[in-house]
């Protein structure tokens, strides 16, 4: 087994509870994400936050990024710090970008938002185009790029900004195959560009971000109960089945996919 | 095709037309020789001056409702603004007589308050039609409300203002006419087809006419290119993957 320790708590979730009138779309969502260290080299975090379509995914996605206010309960992040927006770096399914601003001017707003690389923009913004092959699409508006080159204009805004953390809605879905091993294979370097990068997919393709993932969580709905709670959490170091290549072709992690898919 | 359509309603006017409309032939004529005199030169100066200072304090007025109108207090009065298109200018005159110093300023009121509800009505649907994702990506990039307005909205939607400016250019262009025969002390081609109609000369009537139509063609090419130009990606398509 690989070696590694959880460290100090990075995301703590408590007791969120969404509802609309008195129609309860979230309750109890309890979930805390630590550091994990491992010998030798910088190891980020990835979390998959899975559920069924409508389940209230994407709710819990804006209550994690701080753009929606739970009805009750709270997320900490930096040990005591309440969870507001702007603090976490958020993807959005669409790869949103501002239609208006070139990409180069996209990133430039965003690095300029980021304190520690006052003085050197331009040059982060050159080294991550190069690291995510996107210079010759920086002079581009975001209407002139495919799907694949929005998204990866999207993360580098959001790594620009200089989050710990980066929420990614259905990063997968719409990708054909090619991309979406390119996708799967960039996600897990910007998780490892730091100790504290901390990757939070929700997503409802389970093999591909459980494959990338080193914790599963799992949203449902519980017999008798109104809204939907993390059912289950599954650590997927701890079954030895995180940070490695092919992994998808593991007896033991097609168990856990149809474990998973039994629990939704 | 648009030739070949030209071509047959030239056709059709010149066939239909009798002793009351005046053939194509002589609206030509009467449309060269209206070119060449210093009376029209000096009603359309007029006129396009009006109407170009018009259309900027209008721009001006507009905006800062629109821009405003985020707030909750200005909100309400955006609103009015709005519903203000169904009142008419011609039961307002003797108001703004009494409110302006001469006619020119009275044809400069009447005319802006005439276009302000019509560039409102255009710019608040624009700002109501925001999607929501683009507030959202200011506030997750750490923007606040004054840094999201001024991209979202300032920076953002500057396309869109140009936009509504060319299709609100035509109101404007319209309204000239209709003001200038209020008050004719400055003349104008509005007051020029007034006295035109007076004599019944139709068809110096039907050739100012498409004069008026041909400078409001050449105005809209003229904004639309403008706009391209200014903001490129207004004209782009989405690229396939």
């Amino acid at each position: 087994m690989t070696a590694y320790i959880k460290d100090k708590i990075l995301l703590q979730a408590s007791n969120i509870r969404l509802a609309y009138d008195n129609n309860i779309i979230l309750r109890d969502i309890n979930f805390c994400i630590r550091d994990i260290k491992r010998p030798g080299m910088q190891q980020g975090q990835v979390i998959s936050l899975i559920g069924r379509s409508g389940i209230g995914k994407t709710q819990l996605f804006k209550i994690l990024s701080g753009l929606q206010q739970p009805t009750a309960g709270e997320v900490i992040i930096h040990d005591n710090k309440t969870v507001k927006p702007g603090d976490m770096g958020v993807i959005f399914q669409n790869y949103y970008l501002f239609e208006w601003r070139t990409v180069f001017q996209s990133l430039l707003l965003a690095a300029k938002k980021n304190t520690q690389l006052k003085g050197k923009e331009e040059a982060m913004i050159n080294h991550y185009a190069n690291e995510f092959q996107l210079t010759d699409e920086l002079k581009k508006y975001p209407q002139q790029l495919s799907g694949g080159q929005r998204q990866r204009a999207s993360i580098i805004q959001q790594l620009l900004k200089g989050s710990d953390f980066l929420l990614l809605d259905e990063p997968f879905s719409g990708l054909d195959v090619c991309v979406l091993d390119k996708v799967t294979e960039l996600l897990l370097q910007v998780s490892v560009s730091d100790e504290l990068k901390t990757l939070i997919i929700v997503s409802h393709d389970i093999s591909t971000s459980v494959a990338i993932s080193d914790t599963v969580l799992i949203l449902g709905n519980e017999q008798g109960k109104e809204g939907a709670t993390i059912k289950k959490e599954i650590d997927l170091v701890d079954r030895d089945l995180a940070w490695q290549k092919n992994i998808k072709k593991e007896k033991a992690f097609l168990e856990t996919v149809e474990e998973i898919k039994a629990c939704l | 095709m648009i030739v070949l359509q030209l071509f047959i309603t030239i056709i059709v006017w010149h066939s239909t037309s009798n002793g009351l409309i005046p053939k194509p032939g002589n609206v030509a004529a009467a449309f060269g020789k209206l070119l060449g005199t210093k009376i029209l030169l000096d009603n359309l100066l007029v006129s396009l001056v009006l109407t170009l200072k018009a259309m900027c304090y209008s721009i001006i007025i507009t905006l800062f409702f629109a821009y405003t109108s985020v707030i909750p207090f200005f909100k309400s009065i955006a609103q009015f603004i709005v519903k203000c298109r169904y009142l008419t200018l011609t039961g307002l005159i003797f108001i703004f007589t009494l409110l302006t110093k001469d006619g020119s300023e009275l044809k400069l009121s009447l005319l802006i308050f005439g276009i302000v509800p019509f560039f409102t009505t255009s710019f608040l649907a624009v700002i109501l039609n925001i999607d929501k994702q683009e507030y959202e990506l200011c506030k997750t990039l750490g923007y606040n409300n004054w840094q999201t307005l001024y991209e979202v909205i300032i920076v953002g939607k500057a396309d869109q203002v140009f936009e509504i400016l060319r299709q609100n250019f035509a109101i404007s262009w319209l309204m000239i006419t209709m003001v200038e025969g209020l008050s004719m002390s400055e003349g104008g081609i509005g007051s020029l087809l007034i006295k035109y109609n007076k004599y019944n000369d139709l068809t110096n009537v039907i050739a100012l006419q498409l004069l008026i139509f041909l400078i409001g063609l050449c105005f809209d090419f003229l904004l639309g290119t403008t706009r391209h130009w200014l903001f490129p990606h207004s004209n782009l398509k989405q690229a396939t993957s």
